[in-house]
């Protein structure tokens, strides 16, 4: 049961990081590739709390922790930016 | 299984740094060398070294991000 719901994560994983991808190759405007790196962060950040499940080691998900305050920050800095504002 | 994420990892990384100098955009730019350094991070983790990942994540992704914007808009040079 659970290796069935951890197959079923990762394969969600695969496909979202195929179409992010796929977004920032094929973004027309920036707002688009911003977008796009936006849920790459989210799905990279579960794809760290996955592995910290799989490999048995819990000081990964402070990676996935500090990893998700620098992205949010960072996204933030540049909406700011592109408001004309920062 | 975790290998092919791996795979498509290290492919995201050659796409997004490829992306980062073929951009017009500045901004664009940016965004790509950015994401380069949160899969790089990424990476790091599955290789078993979460102290260079998460030192990764806050250089590569949030200094580095804030000090190029910085850059950016005190030069003036963000034609989209």
């Amino acid at each position: 049961m659970a290796e069935g719901i951890l197959f079923v994560a990762a394969v969600l994983i695969f496909l979202g990081i195929l179409f992010g991808v796929l977004r920032l190759i094929l973004g027309r405007t920036v707002v688009d590739r911003v977008a796009a790196v936006d849920m790459l962060t989210v799905v990279s950040i579960s794809l760290i709390a996955l592995y910290a499940h799989v490999a048995g080691r819990f000081i990964y998900l402070d990676v996935a922790l500090v990893y998700g305050v620098l992205s949010f920050l960072a996204v933030v800095a540049v909406a700011r930016y592109l408001e004309q504002g920062f | 299984m975790l290998e092919l994420l791996v795979y498509l990892l290290c492919g995201s990384i050659i796409v997004s740094g490829i992306l980062a100098v073929r951009l017009d955009s500045l901004m664009a730019a940016m965004v790509s060398g950015s994401l380069a350094g949160l899969f790089a991070a990424v990476c790091y983790v599955l290789l078993a070294a979460p102290d260079v990942a998460m030192t990764e994540a806050s250089i590569g992704s949030g200094l580095s991000a804030l000090i190029f914007l910085y850059t950016i808009r005190r030069t003036a040079g963000a034609q989209e």
